[in-house]
């Protein structure tokens, strides 16, 4: 059998330049562990991003970030700073190497200190330039600051996530990064096959807001289409069943008799008198107020924006949601999700973090990816594969990269400078 | 230089996938040059042509926006998979294919007799790609679910919202739209490249769980080096203050505000009239600022709630603070300047749904920019297809009508 490192993979002709901060370092890693050798270029002193939290041990150190260790394995890194004349130089060199960049520079920044895409292409015809910004690289908010709170604010995608009344939710986890490093990604391989296919290079430009505007959903189409403007609804549940319930250790989600997904009413009827907690349920009154709930008004109730008829049916479905919120109480989410789904009822537990390191699904797949740290002794688990090839393996080459890690190998090994003229390099702080 | 060529042009895709997740991703392809043949059957509508938002008084299968928004620039070739004659009509369809894109539950394309290895047959390097809830094996392999149940089950609810809140998620099943498509895209342009460098195809799956979980990777980390369960904090971050979303004039109007140093602290301050508690001691560091969140939202509202969100986003962004309308879908599609000169909203015009609003691409290539056709109608292709892809006469593809193969 061969080593899976010696496997050929999508991408392990191609070398990518990674300038890129926050916004763009998934994209890197997506590259990377799909075979690319990705270069992390840091300014001297490294990426600011390596002073975010949390660290392993809680140890305040540019080398532990966790969160910048969740986006940046599998890449190598130097330290340069390509806005001094001698930073350019060995950059254009780099370049000449290269085949694809990935920045997030502010718009403008790399033509003002002469590295925009034109001189790019220059030194490097073929080369795809992937720039991420907040707003792109024109139109009047371009030069706007953008942390994922605005990015996420502007994209419509926070103003449904939430309560009614309260400041919209934001969701965990600078799911910017994700998304602009994905579309980014996306953009850079399709540009690769038509370079293949044509020996021609171009510009990949990714806008924080827009790589984000899909997560609204159907909210574009309904004011598009209804003139409906889709708000925050909470935990409004409409309907018995489905919605998110307290359990004994947490909380579930039921999806019981959505249109088109899992089993209706009668199976979780039966779970709860076979459990003796149906209470009244099984009166006639009741079971009439089942029998009216066909498909058309469960999908009406479900998906539909006809305040008068949620307003007639919450009220009157009230009780049968009261008894399920006993039912559900009084069992743990694990239990819950088991037996829900052993019946065929679409039950899911809120997972936390350690519920998810836990998961006996993504523990039987082996999802979760040792990773060793020599230098902290110790290996790290680390999320797995977003995807499995079959022929051209996702895999972690290696740990993120520790501040200049590689500077010797590059800028040595590959570039041909002498371990004089490095030392001279740092010493001006240029690398 | 090649004019008007686009990155994926002559690679066919038999689009076997429904809802979101499959047909997302091959709509980018489509938009990109592919030939995405989008098999749909009247006897196994896929969900979404029925959904809302649908045009008032109109309910047809052809007219849904959730639908018609994923589906752009793709050819609808009805096949009724349950027919026995079916399976021939698809193997036709995948040998001429380079990709053949699927997001049933496991087990389902071969009930249908589309094996992998069938696929291999009529077709030697095929790229077989595969959107599994949980992935093919496992022992939860068979659990039903969709994009509103991954939410929770990937840590997403848990981590959102509130601490004194219901874990309710995101509002939408978040990672249906961009994470969970864009990772199958991603797998699938990278084999796609792989098979041209060495002429082999593949079996590619996204199992969407845990394409899902990769989002909340530094929750991950902190549990599995530390220990420690991270619980939501609403809009708070540990390292930013403010940071958050502020109430401002007029009905359900907010606008987000982020400051994480002291010169932006400063230029807020300024930005706002230099008020007097921008000079408390209390709020002169990052650390007196997190300590006081409460106090300090409270007076920034004060400033805020007087003034609209634009023009809040606006004053702090000219000052360099980073600030953004909290905008809502009307907002985006037509009040915001920037999309606005971007044309990043498509209206396209459909024959039943009128001239609607599509999403356009998330990426822009250059040389190579997407472009989109409305979405095909139920079956609108199907005769298309049959003559053009699969080669049939007029007499064979009748008979296949007939038979209720092509329906």
């Amino acid at each position: 059998m061969a080593d899976p490192a010696d496997m050929p993979s999508a991408l392990d002709d191609i070398r990518v330049l990674d300038l890129a901060g926050e916004p763009g370092m998934y994209c890197g890693k997506l590259l990377a562990e799909l075979g690319a050798d990705v270069i992390k270029i840091e300014p001297p002193g490294g990426d600011p991003a390596r002073r975010i939290g949390p660290f392993f041990h809680d140890e305040v150190d540019p080398n532990k970030s966790l969160y910048f260790f969740g986006l940046n394995s599998s890449k190598r890194a130097i330290t340069l700073d390509i806005a001094t004349a001698d930073g350019q130089a060995l950059f254009e060199r780099l370049l000449a190497t290269a085949d694809v960049v990935v920045e997030t520079f502010p718009p403008g920044y790399l033509e003002s200190i002469g590295l925009g895409y034109d001189t790019l292409s220059q030194i490097k015809p073929d080369i795809i330039h992937c720039s991420i910004s907040g707003f792109g690289q024109w139109g009047p908010h371009s030069h706007y600051k953008a942390p994922d709170i605005v990015a996420i604010a502007m994209s419509g995608m926070m103003y449904i996530a939430g309560f009614p009344a309260e400041a919209p939710d934001r969701p965990y986890g600078n799911q910017t990064n994700y998304c602009a490093s994905i579309q980014a990604t996306t953009g850079i391989l399709m540009a690769l096959l038509h370079r293949d296919a044509t020996s021609e290079g171009q510009q990949v430009e990714v806008s924080m807001q827009e790589a984000l505007l899909l997560n609204q959903e159907t909210a574009v189409p309904y004011w598009d289409i209804r003139k409906d403007l889709r708000g925050r609804v909470g935990n409004e549940r409409r309907l018995p069943a489905i919605g998110v319930y307290e359990c004994q250790n947490g909380y579930v989600m039921f999806m019981v008799g959505v249109p088109g997904f899992g089993s209706p009413w009668p199976e979780l009827m039966r779970w709860m008198v076979d459990e003796g907690k149906a209470e009244d349920l099984l009166e006639e009154r009741w079971q009439n107020l089942f029998g009216q709930l066909d498909m058309r008004l469960i999908a009406e109730l479900y998906f539909g924006t006809d305040t008068e008829l949620v307003a007639t049916w919450v009220p009157r479905l009230s009780h049968i949601d009261d008894v399920l919120v006993r039912f559900i109480k009084s069992y743990t989410k694990e239990h819950l999700y088991d037996e829900g789904q052993r019946r065929g009822l679409l039950v899911a537990p809120v997972n936390t973090p350690q519920d998810l390191l836990e998961n006996p699904q993504l523990n039987y797949r082996r999802w979760f990816t040792p990773v060793e740290h020599p230098e902290l002794e110790t290996t790290i688990t680390y999320p797995g594969p977003p995807y499995r090839l079959g022929e051209a393996p996702w895999r972690i080459r290696r740990r993120p990269p520790r501040i200049g890690e590689h500077n010797q190998e590059v800028y040595c090994g590959e570039l041909g400078l002498s371990q004089e003229q490095l030392a001279a390099l740092t010493g001006a702080g240029i690398v | 230089m090649q004019a008007n060529r686009l990155p994926l042009e002559g690679i066919r895709v038999a689009d076997f996938s429904w809802f979101g997740a499959g047909p997302i991703y091959t709509e980018s392809l489509a938009n990109h040059g592919a030939q995405v043949v989008r098999v749909e059957s009247q006897a196994h509508i896929d969900g979404l042509r029925a959904a809302h938002p649908m045009p008032e008084g109109k309910y047809t299968l052809n007219v849904s926006g959730y639908y018609n928004n994923f589906n752009a620039s793709k050819l609808s070739f009805t096949v009724n998979m349950k027919h026995p004659k079916a399976l021939d009509v698809a193997l036709r369809l995948v040998a001429v294919s380079d990709i053949v894109a699927e997001n049933y539950t496991p087990g389902t394309l071969e009930k249908w007799g589309l094996t992998y290895q069938k696929l291999q047959e009529v077709k030697p390097d095929i790229i077989l790609v595969r959107e599994p809830m949980q992935g093919s094996d496992g022992p939860h392999a068979n659990f039903g679910g969709f994009g509103a149940v991954i939410s929770p089950l990937a840590g997403l609810s848990h981590l959102t919202g509130s601490p004194e809140r219901v874990p309710v998620g995101l509002g939408t099943h978040y990672t249906d739209y961009v994470i969970n498509p864009g990772h199958t895209i991603i797998a699938t342009l990278a084999a796609l490249r792989y098979r041209n460098r060495t002429g082999k195809g593949q079996l590619v799956e996204v199992a969407q769980v845990e394409s899902s979980v990769c989002v909340v990777g530094t929750a991950i980390l902190d549990y599995a080096v530390n220990g420690r369960v991270q619980n939501r904090q609403g809009n708070r971050l540990p390292y930013a203050a403010p940071h958050g979303a502020y109430r401002c004039q007029g009905e359900d109007r907010w606008c987000v505000i982020a400051v994480f140093n002291d010169e932006q602290w400063r230029a807020l301050c300024q930005a706002t009239g230099d008020p007097q508690w921008c000079h408390e001691e209390r709020f002169a560091t990052l650390q007196g600022r997190k300590e006081n969140e409460d106090e300090l939202g409270r007076l920034i509202e004060a400033w805020t709630s007087t003034r609209t969100a634009e023009e809040v986003m606006e004053t702090l962004q000219a000052a360099g603070v980073a600030a953004g309308v909290v905008q809502n879908a009307r907002d985006v599609l037509e009040n915001d300047p920037h999309l606005k000169e971007r044309g990043y909203y498509v209206y396209l015009d459909h024959p039943e749904a009128g001239r609607t609003a599509y999403d356009g691409p998330g990426f822009r290539l250059s040389k190579t920019p997407g472009r989109l056709q409305p979405a095909p109608m139920l079956g609108e292709h199907t005769e298309r297809v049959c003559k053009e892809v699969l080669q049939m006469d007029d007499e064979e593809m009748a008979q296949l009508v007939i038979a209720g193969v092509l329906f």
